[in-house]
C-alpha cells in the first residue's frame, strides 16, 4: 500500500478513493495518488469533503452505538466482575460499585457511558479511514482478537511487543510508515501483570487509546477507558462482537454518503470560498 | 412480585382495566394475606389517591408499586439513549443475581460446564469471573467431553495470595472447586 505520504494524525483520511471521486476532471496534476500533497485552493470537492467528514461531528450519536449493547447485556456477560480487594489498582476506585465478599464489582452504569463514547469514538475514526489497531496479549483470546479485526478490516496486534514498535517505527519498517491513529486495548496488562507497552507508547507518540481496563489495570493513560471485566470468555466476546459492529457500521455510513454526494455532481454544489 | 409486576407491564396497552384485573386474581389468591394484613395497611389505603376501587392490604401495596414501575417506565427509559427496553438499575440486576444471592463461596454446591480439555485437565465455566481446571476422575472418566455438565463444590472464586514485598495480590486466574459428579442427561453427550 503506498501510504508513504500520508501525514500521521487523527484527520489522516484515504485520500486516494476521494481523489478519484472528486477530480474527474483536473487536468495531469493529480494524475496519480501518491503525488497528492495538501490542497492550496478550496475547491467543490473539498468542500463536498469537508460536508462529508463535518456532518457526524453535529450530532451526539450519529451512528446511533446505544442500540447495540444494554445494561442486562453487559450484565449477562459478566462485565461487572472484578478481582479481589488485594489485586485492585487505586485508580480504579472511582469505577468500582463496591467489593462483595473481597471481591470488586465494577459500576456498570459508569460503564455504559465509558462504552458509549469509547465506540463512539471508534466509530468516528472508523468514518474518517483511520487505521484502528487491536491489542491484546491475553494467549486466551489472541484468536478472538485476529479474527474480529480481519472481519472489520483492521489491523491486530496480539503477539511480543517489541520496543520500538511505534517510538522506533522509521528505522524498524522503513522511511513513512503510517501509524495507526487508534488503538483499541482489550486487555491493558501483559502476561506478567504489568501495563502493556503500548498503552505508555501510545501516549508518547500521541495515539488515542481505548482501553478495556479491569479492577487491576492503570487507567490513566488510557485516553478512553471502559472499566470493565477483562478475563471471561464472555465478556471478551462481547466486546469483539460491539467493537466490530461500530466499526462496520461506520464504514458503512461512509461508503453511503460518499455514494449519495457522489450521486450529485461534484461541481453543482457551490464552493465555500 | 417481581414476576407479577412484569406481567402487568408487559399488558399495560394504555387502559387501566388490565391492572385492575390482575389485582382482582392476585386479590383471590393472597386473600389471606390481605385479611391478616388488612388492619395494618388500612392506614395506607386512606392516605393514597381515590382509586376506582376501594383496595385492601396486598392490592394496596401492588397497586403502589405499579405506580412506582409506571413513572419509572415513562421518566426512566428515555434517559438511557432512546433504550426502550425496560430495564432494571445495575443496583437491582446485581443484587437478584445468582452470585450475590450466593453468598461466601466456600462448600457451595454449583453446576459448570466443560469447556476446554486438555488431556486430564478439564477446564470448567461455572458462571463466575473465572473458570477452575480439574482433574479428570478415574470413575467414568470417558464420560467428561466438552460441553459436559458436571457439579462442582466451590472453595475460591478466585486463587489470589499477597506474597512478601509485594504491592499487590498475585493472582492464579483462576477459581478452585472439587468436581463431585457429572450430571447424567442424554443432551450433554450429544453436544460437542
Amino acid at each position: 500500500m503506498a501510504a508513504g505520504v500520508f501525514t500521521k494524525g487523527l484527520c489522516g483520511f484515504r485520500q486516494p478513493r476521494i481523489v478519484a471521486a472528486g477530480y474527474s476532471c483536473s487536468g495531469p496534476l493529480y494524475a496519480t495518488a501518491t503525488a497528492v500533497k495538501t490542497l492550496p485552493l478550496q475547491t467543490d470537492s473539498t468542500a463536498v469533503t469537508d460536508k462529508i467528514q463535518n456532518l457526524p461531528l453535529e450530532m451526539p450519536d450519529f451512528f446511533r452505538l446505544s442500540e447495540l449493547f444494554s445494561l442486562k447485556d453487559l450484565f449477562d456477560a459478566r462485565v461487572h466482575l472484578g478481582h479481589k480487594k488485594g489485586c485492585r489498582h487505586r485508580l480504579m476506585e472511582p469505577y468500582l460499585f463496591g467489593s462483595r465478599l473481597d471481591q470488586d464489582i465494577i459500576d456498570l452504569d459508569q460503564t455504559m457511558e465509558h462504552l458509549q463514547s469509547a465506540l463512539n469514538f471508534t466509530a468516528h475514526i472508523a468514518y474518517r479511514g483511520g487505521i484502528i489497531l487491536f491489542v491484546s496479549r491475553r494467549r486466551q483470546f489472541g484468536h478472538l482478537v485476529e479474527s474480529t479485526a480481519g472481519d472489520c478490516g483492521e489491523y491486530a496486534h496480539t503477539r511480543y511487543w517489541q520496543g520500538g514498535l511505534l517510538t522506533n517505527a522509521p528505522i524498524q519498517y522503513g522511511p513513512g510508515v503510517r501509524l495507526p491513529d487508534l488503538i483499541v486495548f482489550l486487555s491493558t496488562l501483559n502476561n506478567v501483570f504489568q501495563q502493556h507497552v503500548g498503552v505508555r507508547d501510545a501516549a508518547k507518540m500521541n495515539i488515542p487509546t481505548v482501553g478495556v481496563v479491569d479492577s487491576n489495570c492503570n487507567p490513566s493513560l488510557v485516553t478512553y477507558p471502559v472499566p470493565g471485566n477483562d478475563d471471561t470468555p464472555a465478556a471478551m466476546e462481547l466486546y469483539c462482537r460491539l467493537f466490530k459492529m461500530t466499526i462496520n457500521r461506520a464504514k458503512d455510513k461512509r461508503r453511503q454518503m460518499e455514494l449519495l454526494q457522489g450521486l450529485s455532481p461534484a461541481g453543482l454544489t457551490p464552493g465555500s470560498s | 412480585m417481581a414476576a407479577l409486576c412484569k406481567v402487568v407491564s408487559g399488558l399495560r396497552t394504555g387502559t387501566c382495566v388490565f391492572p385492575k384485573r390482575a389485582i382482582d386474581i392476585c386479590k383471590s389468591l393472597y386473600s389471606t394475606d390481605s385479611g391478616e394484613t388488612s388492619e395494618g395497611k388500612a392506614v395506607e389505603e386512606t392516605q393514597k389517591p381515590a382509586a376506582d376501587k376501594v383496595k385492601s392490604g396486598f392490592a394496596a401495596a401492588y397497586e403502589q408499586h405499579t405506580d412506582l414501575q409506571q413513572r419509572q417506565n415513562q421518566t426512566g427509559t428515555t434517559v438511557r439513549f432512546g433504550s426502550t427496553r425496560n430495564e432494571k438499575s445495575f443496583a437491582s440486576l446485581l443484587r437478584n443475581s445468582p452470585l450475590i444471592q450466593m453468598g461466601p463461596a466456600k462448600d457451595k454446591m454449583v453446576i459448570g460446564k466443560i469447556f476446554h480439555i486438555i488431556k486430564d485437565d478439564l477446564y470448567i465455566d461455572f458462571g463466575a469471573k473465572f473458570h477452575c481446571v480439574c482433574k479428570r476422575p478415574t470413575v467414568d472418566g470417558e464420560k467428561y467431553q466438552r460441553g459436559s455438565r458436571v457439579r462442582l463444590r466451590l472453595e475460591d472464586l478466585e486463587l489470589t495470595s499477597r506474597f512478601l514485598g509485594a504491592n499487590t495480590d498475585t493472582t492464579l486466574l483462576e477459581a478452585d472447586a472439587f468436581l463431585l459428579g457429572l450430571i447424567e442427561s442424554k443432551d450433554a453427550k450429544t453436544k460437542e
